[in-house]
């Protein structure tokens, strides 16, 4: 990469210095604006998890106070073991379906280049959008289960968006269908970059495709999988909007997931303190993934 | 991989292929062909798929009642004014990191993007008392600044991709020719970064258009967009089937165009530059 800031000689020296400076000039915006509304913000979210604020922000300290009522509340252990069944299901299903799709494109069909578009619109439209067409389509006074009653097959029974042990299922399946296209591009562009040469030597000792599947290209797909599960694991624990448009977090607190109780606390249940707790767990959790996930790309990216 | 795949084999797969992208699509079809039917077909029994007399009285009702088009308008604004606040700090530090780089700019890109995963309610509670002892609780003007910070570090770290891709040979050159910054900037620069400028453009309009976290709880009415409107829709009635059909289907049909072209580009942001 050549050096922008070489200078030619003979300039007027205020004027280099001031191009020298320019680039850190114009880049200052940028990087104040950032820090001041991701860390500013989450310190001030921080400090008011730790002060008695109710209804309005004040600011008497009282110290881990609103952390061990959070932790008393069902309320919070229900969000949470929601949070566990949602997270871990939404990743193993999204990661097996992304990477079977992947496979399954990758075999030279025809006009592959109308289908991946089609598998991605999930991923691009609004998840409210989508989320609400579920809800509709879920309900079973006018949706899937209505249409099959009246197609004649009386006994068919799908309710999980109105029963309390299956609708955090109702948000899974919005959910998968939402991400797996997405999941499957990132494992599509790992297959294609793939070396054929591998291949070609493995098909001339004889290895059949599942072999070369199974023991060759899946194996060499470890860092696509890194990465979906890095994206995926935020996206559940940031998981609003599909929550909010399919179910509201009901029935009762089935669906309610930790950024919904966040917001039900704050502002509907007059304790910011404990929504500001639950903002903070929740900050804790993503940035235990990222960053590590960060700091190894960062070293591999010295390296190379 | 380019494999040899049988032709029966080949075959089988898009057969399969297509059936799938079928079945994702269905649920966007069914409420776009929806959207056509009266409230009364849309009940009706057998479902119709096809044949039914097609109408457009829904759009016609939507717009009737809800004023739709404020909505629209809305979306439009929010959505092309935080990109074009965001393009305007984002250009130049863009600029800077990949054509003036210094020893930790890798570091300090890593960074920004890594707050783009921060979950939004960390910083609700400030956001949310700040815009109301602002008064811009809903106002455009407050959700096009919240827009353009949530959406800025992925901004200045895809153009910086591209504009990494303009070799540097060709400023250099230009400068021994003796153009000055500002020259060098307008005909060199420009002309090269154009492309990537709009195709970042492209997936931040989307981004930002799809948004509902911050415009859910910042807005009530006047400055409303779309999302926040499709979610009034709360509780399944079977009355509104069709109407809320139409109101989706005007909601998604930009981004199922815009779509088509940023496919690539979607990939890139959402996963954060782990896929080219």
């Amino acid at each position: 990469m050549a050096e922008a800031t070489v200078q030619t000689a003979g300039a007027p020296s205020a004027r280099n210095y001031l191009q020298e400076l320019l680039p850190r000039i114009v880049l200052a915006p940028s990087f104040a604006a950032i820090l001041l509304f991701v860390y500013g913000f989450i310190l001030f979210t921080g400090y008011l998890s730790f002060t008695d604020s109710k209804m309005l922000p004040s600011y008497g300290w009282v110290g881990l106070e609103n952390y061990s009522k959070l932790w008393a509340l069902p309320h919070w252990w229900r969000a949470i073991s929601n949070l566990a069944i949602f997270g871990s299901l939404y990743i193993i299903v999204c990661s097996v379906l992304g990477l079977g799709l992947a496979i399954l494109l990758d075999q030279k069909i025809r006009a592959e280049g109308v289908l991946r578009p089609i598998y991605l619109y999930p991923m691009a439209l609004s998840f409210i959008v989508t989320g609400t067409a579920w809800k509709w389509f879920l309900d079973p006074g006018i949706g899937l289960e209505h249409t099959m009653h009246q197609w004649g097959w009386e006994s068919f029974s799908f309710t999980w968006i109105k029963d309390r042990n299956m609708a955090i299922y109702t948000l899974v399946i919005a959910a998968v269908w939402q991400s797996s296209g997405f999941v499957m591009a990132m494992f599509l562009a790992g297959l294609r970059g793939v070396d054929n040469e591998i291949i070609k030597a493995a098909q001339i000792d004889g290895a059949s495709n599942v072999t070369i599947y199974r023991r060759i290209i899946i194996p060499l797909m470890r860092p696509v999988f890194l990465s979906a599960f890095v994206v995926l694991a935020h996206l559940a624990i940031k998981a609003y909007d599909l929550v909010i448009a399919l179910t509201g977090g009901g029935p009762g607190q089935a669906t309610e997931l930790p950024a919904t109780f966040m917001y039900s606390y704050t502002f509907t249940r007059n304790s910011m303190g404990i929504g500001a707790a639950s903002a903070t767990i929740m900050l804790i959790m993503i940035a235990s993934i990222i960053v590590p996930y960060l700091y190894s790309e960062l070293r591999t990216g010295r390296r190379s | 991989m380019a494999r040899a795949v049988s032709v029966r084999r080949r075959t089988i797969a898009t057969a399969a292929a297509w059936l799938i992208g079928f079945l994702i699509f269905f649920p966007i079809l069914w409420t776009i062909i929806t959207s056509f039917k009266t409230e009364l077909e849309a009940f009706s029994t057998p479902p119709k798929f096809l044949f039914f007399e097609w109408t457009t009285e829904n759009y016609g009702i939507v717009q009737e009642r809800s004023n739709y088009l404020r909505f629209v308008s809305n979306s439009l604004i929010l959505s092309i004014g935080s990109t074009l606040v965001a393009l305007l700090f984002a250009i130049p530090a863009a600029w800077a990191m990949a054509f003036a780089p210094a020893k930790r700019t890798k570091d300090l890109l890593m960074w920004m993007l890594s707050t783009k995963m921060m979950p939004p309610v960390g910083a609700l509670i400030p956001v949310y008392l700040i815009f109301r002892d602002m008064g811009l609780l809903d106002s455009r003007g407050g959700l096009i600044a919240v827009l353009f910070l949530m959406n800025l570090p992925i901004i200045v770290w895809m153009l910086y991709t591209y504009f990494k891709e303009i070799p540097g040979e060709i400023l250099e050159a230009a400068r021994m020719d003796g153009a000055s910054l500002w020259k060098e900037l307008v005909y060199v620069l420009a002309p090269m970064a154009v492309p990537g400028i709009a195709s970042t453009l492209l997936l931040n309009v989307i981004l930002a258009w799809n948004e509902a976290f911050w415009t859910l709880n910042l807005t009530t009415s006047a400055a409303a967009p779309l999302t926040a409107f499709i979610a009034s829709y709360s509780s399944p009635e079977g009355l509104f089937w069709a109407k809320l059909s139409a109101a989706s289907t005007m909601a998604i049909a930009p981004i199922l165009v815009l779509g088509w072209f940023a496919q690539k580009q979607l990939v890139r942001g959402l996963t954060f530059g782990a896929v080219k």
